[in-house]
């Protein structure tokens, strides 16, 4: 009894030790530590860029304190993104709400101008923030970046959702392949929560 | 890589490209250029003030004209990929001549010399503002902004070199 109590003690110890090692997303670990330094740039236009001064958003600030849904996708302006990812979070957005999810975030790596044309070509932009990970770097930080240069986009995201409680992630789910849409919609990520 | 000037030949590369099907291509700039008379324009970024207001309206209006004069292609590329060059190209529906060509990771745009770090304002590794004409793989005009500024890589300058 002992001695399986402690191979589980040290088992669950080892993953933790390798998953803060590895600093890659995963249920349990803080999202704000396994990106250190990265920070994020909020969908804006260009003169709303001009006039913040192209301010990022440390990861920290989006975060802490908060109950947020967050959702990644491979590019803006395409497919599945387009027609089934997004309006999935904006037509749950109350839903959400009601079980007191403070914010829902939507991360591509794009630049924040081409995120923002889209965000309001999908009429999105009250329901969910855009966030763009232009250089990719908050996605390669969590493990969860793919190359998709056979599709000409080059590196980008994985498509996924997490729930983060506090910078916790508490869910994540990442899809098989870019192009299926089964696990990171609202209505799993619902019962997740 | 210095900056592409007028007696050099324009290099070859592949750019992405949604055709009036809808398919996804990748072309090559000899195939669009060689033995013809083009114009190759480039902008820093897809739905940005100067390159969506100014810049692309401009080439999309005179386009009549230009071809008139003998031009037989009228290429924009930008260091975005092909669905948001579709979907930028789609905010122009009066648009018949000019093709939005994406060149997704800048290659094409460095074998030109003309990148530009646009990292600090959130867009990484652009292309710098400029119109050329070519002719049949000659670069006859080259008009290349400083900067952001938009003052001879119109379609106006190019008007006036044919």
């Amino acid at each position: 009894m002992a001695s399986v109590l402690a191979r589980r003690a040290r088992g669950s110890a080892a993953a933790a030790l390798w998953s803060a090692a590895r600093g890659f997303a995963s249920v349990g670990s803080d999202i704000v530590s396994a990106a250190p330094g990265v920070s994020l740039q909020k969908a804006r236009s260009w003169d709303e860029g001009v006039a913040t001064k192209f301010s990022t958003t440390p990861l920290k600030d989006i975060f802490h304190g908060k109950k947020v849904v967050i959702f990644g996708l491979p590019g803006a302006y395409t497919g599945v993104c387009s027609q089934s990812h997004v309006p999935s979070y904006k037509n749950n957005i109350d839903k959400l709400k009601a079980k007191g999810i403070d914010s829902v975030i939507c991360v591509a790596v794009n630049d924040p101008y081409v995120l923002n044309g889209w965000a309001e070509k999908l009429q999105a932009k009250d329901a969910i923030e855009f966030y763009g990970d232009f250089d990719g770097s908050f996605h390669k930080s969590l493990d969860l970046e793919i190359d998709l240069s056979a599709a000409l986009l080059g590196r980008r995201s994985h498509r996924w959702s997490a729930f983060v409680d506090n910078g916790k992630i508490k869910a994540l789910n990442v899809e098989k392949a870019p192009s299926e849409f089964k696990v990171s919609g609202a209505e799993v990520i619902l019962d997740q929560i | 890589m210095a900056p592409i000037s007028v007696g050099d030949s324009l290099p070859d590369g592949q750019l992405g490209w949604f055709d009036e099907n809808d398919q996804l291509q990748q072309v090559s700039i000899h195939s669009l250029a060689a033995g013809k008379k083009v114009i190759l324009f480039g902008v820093p970024g897809a739905f940005t003030p100067t390159c969506s207001n100014q810049h692309v309206p401009g080439f999309i209006t005179q386009a009549e004209q230009l071809k008139a004069k003998g031009v037989d292609e009228i290429l924009l590329i930008s260091v975005n990929d092909p669905f948001v060059m579709k979907a930028w190209a789609k905010t122009y529906p009066e648009n018949k001549h000019v093709k939005f060509l994406a060149d997704g990771v800048g290659t094409y745009t460095k074998a030109l010399g003309l990148e530009l770090d646009l990292t600090e304002k959130g867009l990484g590794v652009r292309s710098r503002r400029f119109a050329l004409l070519a002719d049949n793989l000659k670069v006859t005009v080259a008009n290349i902004e400083e900067g952001g500024q938009f003052t001879i890589s119109g379609a106006e300058e190019i008007l006036k070199a044919l």
